[in-house]
């Protein structure tokens, strides 16, 4: 068994690995010759780095398993180790050039982030149940503490991560946190203050919605722009350059591709509904056929729009992201991404879950795998001089005292 | 004593320049030789087990040998380096040494499932049960009036009761009610549904317990102390906040499970909170009905007379809304049943 599980290993790290980059130097140039001369144009002085991921379904599904029994056990303390556990399996199965990524979060900061976010969506749920004025603090009180958290959970989570002993960084600034959010704040307490207090007047709501459809690219754009442009990796400092209109394009033909979706979920309720009616000749199955539809609805909007915009807003973040002298690309297909999530949601809800860490594993090998690193520089002389990552780990406490983990 | 000699990069911390080097594994100390091609191999660094971190072994990444200034060595041998740690009496934290096998990740998922099943039959009714116990009344009763406020806006519509009517209910109810509880505090509300003329009586969180016309139209007097008194049931033992806990409970868990999966994107339409304890609920409700009938020395057989009609009248209707007082769990003939011996 362990010999088996050793040749395995072996020829996974003769396939791609250290041990490849050792044993047949010439193919490896070789290769890196090839992927250069495959790059357009303009990047054709930069070669690719294409990271790898060896993370492994069934290694995952006994972490997994092991993490939710813990989680569950002691109702939900653990998730802060499991949350650890599992952010260093991803990472240390990245790699890049042969040399893998980790990550340093501590579990207990991480814990007092989730009782804060606890706490803070508690206080959100009931505060209108005690009273307007209660509410309204409430709301006021995530506004004014939002962007501090959002800036927080930015810098734990680059700080925390490394690649090469390198840490990466955070350079934004808490005033720069505040600029970028206020319009997504602002229109956020606008939805919610009116939603509780005019609840009546029709046109607000409307109003409301249609700001949303209307600058939700720009504010995406905002936020984006935030967290790309303002990481760092030793002393070198990302920059972010997409404009806003390629977020306005993307989200357009995001309406496109939604609209699609949305008639062939009528097609497919409507054809589902005629069946049930000629077979049984109910009319109950009429009503049972609307819920059909919504269920088909609900379907293929998120089979067809999650794996869209995740492509193509991999793509037009990450072609647009520069880290020093590094750029990036990404071969990221959304009809690929798309026959994937079909996959990983079939099977996730045929097994009641268990397929899930799998599914995990799956889709973070196509994302991570369809990601290059185009350099002109060996990676040995990217970043140089930097302050030693221990002492920027000590400086670190304060970030550290919340480990906020805010998925954006 | 043993030496075993494997192939690692050092990373110093500060700049991500790849050493390659060799590492030892000495006694409890490891030693990192430089090893270059061009010149002797010189000791670069030396650590003791207790001052290095080390990563979990993972099948197919590196081993990562962390120290406290930010200097890292990866040693893609992982296996092998894991071996000699072990045999040097530095093993795999026992949580990684119990994951790197299939039997205890299905003790693991043989123990989630016992927890669920705990949590599902035990575990949650207990703790909804001391949470709407402990609940400040206030609390409660907020949440009442805002599911009343929500009913009323949707579903329900002012009662077209007689005036005299709704007050010969209410205090031929109040009567009843404070010879068999006297210190249960509770409020009638009269409505009809804004659709059809639904047959139904509901308690809410808090203490309210809503009448529909339909009902007070078809019962007689001492049917409707019946189904109050089953309502005033549900009050006493606070089943209805003890619900909305029970569902909260089942959501938490279901996204502690599921989380990772709908966090990404999915939303499944999930049925909340249906609990086993919810036919315990309705048989503690008729109990308590019936209690309330023999505190003023009335029968409970014209509550099962009536139960019986509401069965056959819904079943014509082909109705699918099963009113409160009849939830179909527990099955009606088991509950008429269980009625008849408390009857006699």
């Amino acid at each position: 068994m362990t010999d088996l599980a050793e040749q395995e290993r072996l020829s996974r790290e003769l396939a791609d690995g250290p041990l490849r980059d050792e044993m047949f130097p010439e193919l490896v140039a070789q290769e890196r010759a090839a992927k250069t001369e495959r790059a357009p144009a303009q990047e054709a002085s930069a070669p690719g780095y294409r990271l790898r991921f060896t993370g492994d379904g069934r290694e995952y599904f006994r972490i997994w398993i092991v993490n939710l029994l813990l989680t569950l056990a002691t109702l939900g303390i653990y998730s802060a180790w499991a949350k650890v556990r599992k952010t260093r399996y991803f990472w240390q199965n990245t790699r890049l050039e042969g040399h893998v990524f980790d990550y340093h979060g501590a579990p207990l900061s991480i814990l007092r982030g989730r009782i804060l976010a606890v706490v803070l969506f508690t206080a959100y749920s009931w505060a209108f149940d005690i009273s307007r004025v209660a509410g309204l603090v409430t709301i006021g009180v995530l506004c004014m503490s939002g962007p501090w958290l959002f800036w927080k959970a930015q810098q734990f989570k680059f700080r925390n991560t490394s690649h090469r002993g390198v840490r990466f960084d955070f350079s934004g600034g808490v005033r720069d946190a505040y600029i970028s959010l206020l319009p997504l704040l602002l229109i956020w307490a606008a939805t919610a203050v009116s939603g509780v207090l005019l609840a009546e007047k029709g046109w607000l709501g409307l109003t409301v919605g249609l700001c949303w459809l209307a600058l939700f690219p720009w504010m995406h754009q905002r936020l984006k722009n935030y967290q790309h442009g303002r990481a760092r990796y030793g002393d070198q400092q990302a920059r972010f350059q997409a404009a806003t209109a390629d977020f306005y394009w993307t989200y357009a033909k995001g309406v496109f591709v939604l609209l699609g979706a949305l008639l062939a979920a009528i097609v497919i309720g409507a054809a589902f509904t005629a069946v049930f009616y000629v077979v049984v000749k109910d009319p109950q199955y009429l009503r049972r056929g609307g819920w059909i539809a919504g269920l088909a609805v609900a379907g293929a909007m998120y089979a067809c729009l999650w794996p869209y915009f995740s492509a193509r807003l991999q793509r037009i973040v990450w072609d647009k992201t520069q880290l020093g002298p590094l750029r990036f690309r990404t071969t990221m297909a959304p009809g690929v991404l798309f026959g994937l999530v079909v996959a990983c949601v079939s099977w996730t809800t045929i097994t009641l879950g268990l397929y899930w860490p799998f599914a995990a594993i799956r889709l973070a090998r196509y994302r991570i795998e369809s990601m290059e690193v185009l350099s002109n520089q060996p990676f040995d002389q990217i970043a140089r001089g930097v302050i030693p990552s221990a002492a920027a780990a000590a400086g670190d406490s304060a970030a550290d005292l919340f480990g906020l983990d805010i998925g954006l | 004593m043993s030496l075993t000699s494997f192939p690692a990069t050092l990373f110093d911390g500060t700049n991500p320049t790849a050493h390659p080097v060799r590492v030892d594994v000495l006694d409890r100390d490891l030693l990192v030789w430089s090893a270059d091609a061009t010149s002797a191999p010189a000791l670069l660094r030396r650590g003791s087990f207790g001052e290095v971190r080390l990563s979990e072994p993972l099948a197919y990444a590196p081993r990562l040998v962390r120290w406290r200034d930010g200097t890292t060595l990866e040693v893609a041998a992982t296996h092998e380096f894991t071996a000699a740690l072990g045999q040097a009496g530095l093993p795999p934290t026992w949580v990684a040494r119990l994951q790197r096998g299939w039997p205890f990740a299905i003790v693991a998922l043989v123990l989630l499932i016992g927890l669920l099943v705990f949590a599902y039959m035990r575990g949650i009714p207990a703790a909804a049960r001391w949470v709407a116990f402990a609940l400040p009344p206030g609390v409660e009763q907020r949440i009442g009036a805002e599911v009343l406020g929500l009913l009323d806006e949707h579903q329900l519509a002012p009662s077209q009761l007689a005036a005299p009517r709704r007050e010969e209910i209410a205090a031929q109810f109040a009567g009843a009610a404070t010879r068999a509880a006297p210190d249960v505090a509770y409020r009638l509300e009269f409505r009809r549904t804004a659709k059809g003329n639904g047959i139904n009586a509901l308690a809410l969180p808090g203490g309210t317990i809503v009448l529909l016309d339909g009902l007070a139209e078809r019962a007689d007097n001492t049917q409707l102390l019946g189904v109050l008194g089953h309502e005033l049931g549900h009050v006493t033992r606070k089943h209805g906040m003890r619900n909305v806990v029970q569902a909260v409970s089942v959501g938490a868990i279901i996204g502690v499970i599921w989380g990772d999966f709908a966090g990404f994107g999915t939303n499944l339409p999930l049925v909340l909170g249906i609990m086993q304890n919810t036919r315990d609920f309705e048989r503690e409700a008729d109990d308590f009905a019936v209690a309330l009938l023999r505190a003023n020395d009335l029968s409970a057989q014209p509550l099962i007379d009536f139960f019986k009609i509401v069965v056959e009248l819904e079943h014509k209707r082909g109705g699918s809304i099963v009113p409160d007082f009849l939830s179909s769990h527990p099955p009606t003939p088991e509950r008429i049943e269980r009625l008849k011996q408390f009857a006699n």
